[in-house]
Order: C-alpha cells, then structure tokens, then sequence
C-alpha cells in the first residue's frame, strides 16, 4: 500500500509545487528522491497556456519514460490571488525485467492561492499495462488528492517564503493517507520537507530556468 | 541672459533623457514564481534597464535605459505572456 501511494505520489509530483503550465519559455527542472525510488522531471512551457513535459522513474523493479502534455484551461487572476484549473493527458512505457509495456495517465488539477492561504486538488487516472512488478501490482488507478496550507508569514519576492501544507491522498478504495509539509522557496528555487502521520519521510525539490 | 538660456537648455536635455521607469499593477502575482517568471520576461527585453518586482504591493516597477521606453501595449502583451494582466497606475 505505501509503495502505491508513494508511486503516484511520484507521478503527480510536477503538480504539488508548481503549476503544469508556467510563463512562456519557461524550464522548470524537479527531481524527487527517496530510499526506494528516484525520478526527474524537466517541463517546458511553449505558450502560457500549454506546456510539454517528461519524467523519468525508477524502483527497484521498473523504470518509466513518460512523456506528457499540459493544458490551462481557465484562469483567474484577481487582485489578490488566482485560481487555475488544468488538465494533463500522457503516453509512455514502463520497462521492466528488459520488456517494455504502455503506460498511459489524465489528470485533471484544480487550485487557488494567495499569498496567506493555498488550496489543490487533483485526480490522477493512471492506467498500466504491465501487472508483474510486485510493487505496483494493479493495472488501473485512481487517485484523488487535496492540500490545503497557510503561510505563517508574509515574504516578499527577495525573502524565504515559509509554507505550513497538509495534504491528504486517496487512492483507489484504500484509507485516506496524510502528510504533513514544510515547504521553503525563495526566488525561483522551492523545496518541500514531507513526514506521514505513519512515519514515511518525503522531500521534493523544484527550480525555474 | 546668454547663461539663462544656457542653463535652461541644460536642465531640458538631462529631463529629456533620464532614465523613465513605469510602476505598473499586476493582477494575480501572489507567489514568488510569478514574480520569477514576469522578471524574467522583462530582463529579455534590451529596453529594460532593471526591473522592482513587489508581491506585497502588487507591481512590477520597470526602469528603462536611457532614451527608450516599451509601450503599455507590449507591456501588456509581456504579461499576458508570462499569465497575468495590467493594471496601469502612475508612471514617472
């Protein structure tokens, strides 16, 4: 169960932090690690409006080349916070003991922010065609998950900004899991420090080219 | 007289070629990649001296080089670019 929640946790990473699409011509470089898996995941953003985007990741069993698609569909920008609402489609493989099988994922990311409050949510389809490796057994997934957090002061552009976040997580039928972040950004670089009410540590990281 | 003239002169000329910067609202920019991204796009632009970027206030105050200016309509469709829009206040 951890293993799966950690997997899509992976896949959706891009989406924790950052928003799918950013300004034109911008590169945004993230990498997530743990003890068991490691990914990197470079986004390029053609238009304000559309992005394209790839991962790359790895367990103990397998490893993923997804490349994918992003779209804003709507956006407020209000004079004192902004909403967005999009959506990703993504086609790859997952390798795995030297075969390759089709991986395929939609995801639709709904948020709103301003500089004291912060709410997402997201759904994640994930669909695999391989069902071997034992990590991540199940072929079909659905996941939805929900972050609210707050910062605990204001920081302009120039200052560290500090972020108090919870997020919690639902995948498929199984319990709902939370997770606790602190998350750090100055400028164009932002990291997250994650612990799980059952003891599962997570650190993410993200830089804007 | 001659020196009055003269020196009126020289006060028009250093008037007409200071530097002119612009303060210009921006609806939307709450974190601090919006205001990364909106820098970013107004460094590229070779008229641009330097950019002032305040999330508290709201703004983006862009200095320009001497002589050159960008218009409000480029530096509207500049933020369209990076996702956001205008709102022109003061300039000096």
């Amino acid at each position: 169960m951890q293993h799966i929640l950690l997997f899509l946790t992976l896949f959706s990473i891009q989406t924790l932090f950052a928003h799918p699409v950013s300004y034109k011509d911008a590169l945004g470089v993230m990498s997530y690690n743990n003890s068991k898996m490691n990914e990197i995941l470079l986004t390029y953003s053609l238009t304000p409006k559309f992005a394209v985007a790839t991962s790359y990741l790895r367990d103990s069993q397998s490893e993923f080349y997804i490349p994918r698609i992003n779209f804003l569909l709507k956006r407020w920008n209000n004079d004192d916070s902004q909403g967005n609402i999009y959506f990703s489609a993504g086609a790859g493989y997952e390798k795995f003991n030297s075969n390759n099988y089709s991986v395929r994922l939609g995801e639709v990311v709904a948020d709103w922010e301003n500089r004291k409050y912060y709410t997402y949510a997201e759904h994640l389809y994930l669909n695999r065609d391989n069902d071997q490796n034992t990590l991540i057994p199940e072929k079909n997934y659905n996941h939805t998950k929900v972050r609210i957090g707050f910062a605990p002061f204001l920081a302009d552009y120039s200052d560290l900004n500090v972020w108090l976040i919870l997020q919690t997580e639902k995948h498929n039928n199984e319990s709902i899991q939370s997770t606790q972040f602190l998350r750090f950004f100055m400028k164009n670089v932002l990291w997250e420090i994650g612990a799980g009410f059952d003891g599962s540590m997570a650190f993410n990281f993200m830089v804007h080219i | 007289m001659k020196k009055i003239i003269l020196l009126s002169l020289c006060l028009i000329s250093a008037s007409a070629f200071a530097n002119e910067e612009i303060k210009v609202g921006v609806k939307g920019m709450v974190c601090a990649f919006c205001a990364q991204g909106i820098e970013k796009q107004f460094k590229a632009q070779k008229e641009v001296e330097s950019i002032e970027v305040s999330l508290q206030n709201k703004f983006v105050k862009i200095k320009f080089k001497d002589g050159q200016k960008i218009s409000n309509e480029k530096i509207t469709e500049i933020l369209k670019d990076a996702g956001y829009e205008t709102e022109f206040g003061q300039s000096k």
